[in-house]
């Protein structure tokens, strides 16, 4: 330690000194490449109930890229698991993902966030190739596959989380190497997805149920989408392939997935 | 070929037996225990050990026996709203 004082000027510490740097803690986690993070560049795509708790752990950690997309206005339903909107936010005319952006910068005014206004299926490979991971933050399953074709033919990692009520679920996908989200999915899927997009004859009608939706699971699924994030931008292990959260029973189980030989995603 | 597996509720740990021929699928499954159970409408996956098997997987590809225990779990699609 005194060896240090004899290394020139630059190596002066003081007393207290690690307490001014906003990131010694995180520094102190040997493993986490934390250059690889400040670098990185990353989409939030929703900025609801996953998306708040994801961006507030991203900045947090120490991020400092990010941009979030978001078509929706907020809801005073949503006050019971967003921690970054406030009473009033429901007036305010402004966008989720522009309210996100506003509250981020004040976790740490150093961050560039920027809001995206706009649906999933405005990103094609184009847009999510300048980035180097897409957390998906999603409500439902044609959005998310979308982002998940996409993403995975730009070979974008895409973290995907999901929840209902105490139920949570986390997949990691990483081109070319995992299977996708597509992969996992059978006729129960489709046929929510035919559910929610009914054809009347003369118009798309798209039926948008009330979840049940908390913040303790929205918060653990969110947490463990944002370590996953870390660990792959880090050169670490992430979760193969999928990790099921039961937060009633306190379990989670990480399960093991193939690639499905007719998945189309796979196919080029 | 006809085997009896177990199949187990993920939400209420409840069980049902289930005869299978070798050209079912796991998507077939699903539907007969989600039908049993009078599940909500929903996505659903089949759990076998560590492993979720994908829908279009038929028994006899999965050598399945008799006496094995599979489990439906719900599949989360919610988060945003």
């Amino acid at each position: 330690m005194l060896g240090k004082y004899f290394q020139g000027m630059e190596d002066v510490i003081r007393p207290g000194e690690p307490d001014l740097d906003r990131l010694d803690r995180t520094r102190r986690i040997g493993w986490v490449d934390l250059d690889a993070v400040q670098r990185s560049k990353i989409l939030v795509v929703g900025a609801g109930a996953l998306g708040n708790e994801v961006v507030k752990d991203l900045v947090l950690f120490g991020f400092k890229h990010l941009d979030v997309l978001d078509m929706d206005q907020v809801v005073r339903s949503n006050l019971n698991r967003c921690v970054l909107f406030r009473e009033g936010d429901q007036l305010s005319g402004k966008g989720k993902s522009d309210l996100v952006a506003e509250r981020a910068r004040m976790l740490n005014p150093d961050v560039e966030i920027k809001p995206l206004q706009g649906k999933v299926q405005s990103l094609g490979p184009k847009e999510l190739t300048s980035y180097d991971m897409v957390l998906g933050c999603l409500d439902n399953i044609a959005a998310r596959l979308h982002l998940n074709a996409n993403s995975y033919y730009s070979k974008v990692p895409y973290i995907d989380g999901g929840t209902d009520g105490f139920r949570g679920k986390v997949q990691v996908i990483i081109p070319p190497v995992t299977p996708c989200l597509q992969c996992t999915m059978n006729r129960s899927h489709f046929r929510v997805m035919e559910h929610r997009f009914s054809c009347t004859g003369q118009d798309t009608v798209f039926y948008q149920p009330k979840m049940a939706a908390e913040i303790t699971t929205t918060s653990v699924v969110a947490a463990i989408q944002v370590r996953e994030a870390v660990k792959s931008l880090s050169g670490m292990d992430v979760v193969q392939h999928v990790m099921y959260y039961d937060g009633l029973k306190g379990t989670s189980d990480v399960l093991l997935l193939e690639k499905d030989p007719g998945c189309p995603n796979h196919l080029v | 070929m006809v085997v009896r597996v177990r199949i187990r509720n993920a939400e209420t740990g409840a069980t049902v037996d289930m005869e299978l021929e070798g050209e079912n699928s796991v998507e077939e499954i699903i539907e007969g225990v989600s039908a049993y159970w009078e599940k909500d409408p929903g996505a659903y996956v089949i759990r076998r050990g560590r492993r979720l098997l994908r829908g279009q997987q038929k028994v006899q590809d999965l050598d399945l026996t008799s006496s094995e225990e599979l489990e439906l779990i719900p599949d989360p699609e919610g988060g945003s709203r």
